[in-house]
């Protein structure tokens, strides 16, 4: 009878605290459809995808979380409904973005594209020279010998991406690896079998990465983690 | 608001809270917990490594900002928007083993707790989660086989009581150029709301560890166990650019009104059980702090400080707990707390430090009166606590920590009942330190596997063994009281 008593006390202080908000431009709430992209990347993504002194730019701090500053919009929105529809299924994908990405609206995602899209990319800096050199002469020329063909002819010259084909300067390096990795398993979940389903892929989008990723040592892996970090 | 509203959210509220029995429908298998279900992260996401209740750097956000990030019931329409209901269950199985053969008369653990058999020794409910956008709240309730205090005695699962519980609310203002989180606490624990994990609830020692040095080893009155919730404080803190951090709290004991549900079923008001709760005069709490993100490392350096005021117990032969007519002593205790972590998968590490220094002012004239029905002779003690602690998780499934405590302080024979062996008499040397290697493996998210050992190299100020110290005419050594635990901690 007393636990009850308890419980029901507590509702009530639950009630009165409820009793107080504000308004909906601070929410941090990813299950309200009223609430719009640009108060989500305030309130919500900024805590991952943020940096510190400007918050909401989408240069996160931790290599943990991408940069989405600059990024091209349409795949930013690709990606968004990727984790929305869990078709992008990568470890880190599933333990954050999922949920994040759980109840998001055509609308929210529209407005969060066109956000990050409009940041400004902030390169990370002391990369090793010799790794900056490896990924630089790899990124324009390929490795022949693997039938690694030259990233620039897809990602563009400086790899600032082309629709739905990622920027990639700035970039954090572990992010870029680890990427290039989950292109890697798909390459060799995939080798020798017939008719593997989407569903089977980590990243089933990014087919045309699974055998250039393949192609590349863990060394080079790196290399291309440490240019492309550096580039403006 | 319209009446209808109003009742709209009291039922939300109650179905959030007597929700308990929905927890047995199907839900996603991502998501474990009260905080997990509502956010759909997994449990690396805000802890390090996975490795509860240590957070990340997303997860000390996600408590400052109120447990509001996520989805929520829609209280309002009572259109559910969050199908996963805000609730989760604890439940912690072990095995003590305790190297205490020769303490017959000892109070402590060791005497009550069977060191024989794989038990079910905790459970804990949780609830809470985001009430509305600024408001959020952190409930739980916990019953366990054992006492953790200091009698030894088996507690029995009457003594279920309200664990940490905590309402936040809070309003994060983000600009171009700032980043401002200022909120607002009650909660039931003074440093349960630490985020860094320095502080007695959340620090690594978290977990329910039966320790049959727990009751000759004395700590700080603010880290230690009496004041759990047996108060209530009223906080307000401020994080500024993710960097200066600043919180201000007052703590009472409640005496009635809709607040003492707070301190439901703890002590004193289950006095019967045996407990010393103790009972506080409004008591400042301060928290002040220095924080640091760059790539995947995190640092922390701060100041805490209490000044409490605590009732003594009924004296001389009673066994009652702190009462309001008893003096009061004082206990202001100061200190220093520090992290480190690195968060970067499949790498996660972390590591603490933290030294509270505490001046006791006893309650006099004459009898000095404590509030665990001791009296100490001194009018004033003191007592130095250090812990430190390093964990390193491999992609959060395996993982090793060590820890450290030590504790100095001033002789007070009324306080601290070892004597040394052929010295004549007590000492009243409260002097201890331990080592704690702990390894553990979580075979998936939500169920931990593990086992430590606690060394105890320093007891009443005795560090070598060959049954240097007495208590009640028999001798032991501090390798005596060392204990180890084999566990397995299961959340839904
Ligand atoms: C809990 C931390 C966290 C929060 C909050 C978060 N994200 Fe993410 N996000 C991640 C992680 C981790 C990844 C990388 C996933 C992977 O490795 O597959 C990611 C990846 C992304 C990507 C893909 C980037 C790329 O280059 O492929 C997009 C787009 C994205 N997030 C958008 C958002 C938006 C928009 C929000 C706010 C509504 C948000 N995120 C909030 C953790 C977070
Ligand atoms: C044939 C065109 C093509 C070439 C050549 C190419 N890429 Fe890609 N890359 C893509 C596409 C398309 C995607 C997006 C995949 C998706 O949507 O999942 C992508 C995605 C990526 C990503 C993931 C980015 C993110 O934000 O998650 C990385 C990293 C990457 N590419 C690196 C490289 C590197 C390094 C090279 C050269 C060695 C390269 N790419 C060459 C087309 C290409």
């Amino acid at each position: 009878m007393k636990n009850i008593k308890t419980i029901l006390t507590l509702s009530a202080m639950s009630l009165a605290l409820g009793a107080c908000s504000t308004g909906l431009d601070k929410s941090r709430n990813l299950g309200n459809p009223n609430v719009t992209g640009n108060t989500l990347a305030q309130q919500v993504c900024s805590v991952c995808h943020g940096g510190i002194g400007n918050d909401v730019n989408g240069n996160s701090v931790n290599p943990r979380y991408p940069k989405l500053a600059g990024q091209q919009k349409e795949y930013l929105v690709a990606e968004m409904n990727e984790f929305h529809n869990h078709t992008r299924k990568d470890p880190m994908a599933q333990a954050m973005m999922w949920g994040i990405a759980r109840n998001f609206t055509p609308k929210q995602i529209d407005e969060l594209a066109n956000f990050y899209s409009n940041q400004k990319p902030i390169p990370d800096s002391g990369q090793k020279a010799a790794l900056v050199a490896e990924g630089d002469k790899i990124f324009h020329e390929g490795v022949l010998d693997k039938g690694v063909p030259a990233c620039m002819g897809c990602h563009g010259a400086n790899a600032e991406g082309n629709g739905p084909i990622p920027r990639l300067a700035s970039q954090h390096a572990d992010y870029i690896y680890k990427q290039l990795s989950v292109f890697n398993t798909d390459e060799v979940y995939t080798e020798g079998k017939e008719n593997v389903p989407d569903s089977d892929l980590e990243r089933p989008q990014g087919a045309v990465m699974e055998g250039i990723a393949h192609g590349l040592t863990e060394q080079q892996r790196r290399a291309m983690g440490a240019y492309l970090s550096s580039l403006h | 608001m319209k009446v209808s509203n109003l009742l709209g959210k009291a039922k939300g509220s109650a179905l959030l809270l007597l929700g308990t029995a929905s927890v047995v429908v199907s839900m996603d298998a991502n998501a474990i917990p009260v905080f997990a279900r509502q956010t759909g992260f997994k449990c690396v996401a805000c802890h390090v490594g996975g490795m509860y209740p240590q957070l990340t750097s997303l997860g000390r956000m996600f408590k400052l900002t109120g447990y509001t990030m996520g989805n929520r019931p829609n209280l309002t329409d009572l259109e559910v928007q969050n199908d996963y209901p805000p609730v989760a269950v604890m439940v912690q199985g072990a095995r003590q083993y305790y190297n205490n053969t020769s303490t017959q008369g000892l109070p402590g653990h060791g005497q009550g707790v069977p060191s024989s058999s794989m038990n079910v020794q905790v459970v804990s409910f949780f609830a809470g989660g985001k009430i509305t956008d600024n408001v959020g709240a952190f409930m739980q309730w916990t019953g366990q086989k054992y006492d953790n205090t200091q009698t030894g005695s088996q507690a029995g699962w009457n003594a279920a009581a309200i664990d940490n519980t905590e309402f936040r609310y809070a309003d994060r203002t983000v600009t171009p150029t700032t980043d401002t989180v200022v909120g607002a606490y009650v909660n039931n624990r003074a440093t349960m709301s630490d985020v860094w994990n320095n502080m007695g609830p959340w620090q690594s020692g978290w977990i329910n560890y039966f320790n049959s040095g727990n009751a000759q080893a004395p700590t700080t009155f603010l880290m230690g166990e009496t004041t759990q919730h047996t108060a209530v404080g009223a906080g307000a803190y401020i994080f500024q650019n993710k960097t200066w951090y600043g919180e201000l709290a007052v703590y009472k004991s409640p005496t009635h009104g809709p607040l003492s549900a707070l301190t439901a079923g703890a002590p004193p008001s289950n006095a019967a059980a045996g407990s010393n709760g103790t009972v506080i005069d409004p008591t400042p709490y301060l928290r002040l702090a220095y924080n640091k993100e760059w790539g995947p490392h995190n640092f922390e350096f701060g100041l805490h400080g209490m000044m409490a005021y605590a009732h003594g117990s009924g004296l001389l032969g009673s066994t009652g707990p702190s009462d309001y007519s008893q003096p009061v002593s004082t206990y202001r205790d100061v200190g220093f707390d520090s992290q480190y972590q690195y968060v970067l998968d499949p790498h996660y590490f972390s590591a603490h430090a933290r030294i509270t220094r505490e001046y006791m002012n006893n309650a006099g004239p004459g009898v000095f009166a404590n509030y665990s029905n001791l009296t100490p002779v001194n009018a004033t003690d003191n007592l130095t606590e250090t812990y430190v602690d390093a964990i390193y998780v491999y992609q959060a499934k395996y993982g090793a920590q060590l820890s450290y405590q030590n504790v100095t302080g001033s002789n007070d024979v009324g306080l601290y009942s070892m004597a040394v062996n052929g010295a004549g008499g007590l000492t009243g040397n409260p002097n201890w330190s331990a080592w704690t290697p702990h390894v553990f493996y979580a075979p998936w998210q939500n169920v931990r596997i593990g086992y430590m050992y606690t060394f105890y190299t320093q007891m009443g100020g005795v560090t070598s063994g060959n049954n240097n110290l007495v208590f009640n005419g028999t001798k032991f050594s501090p390798a005596n009281f060392n204990t180890s635990m084999l566990y397995i901690g299961f959340v839904y």
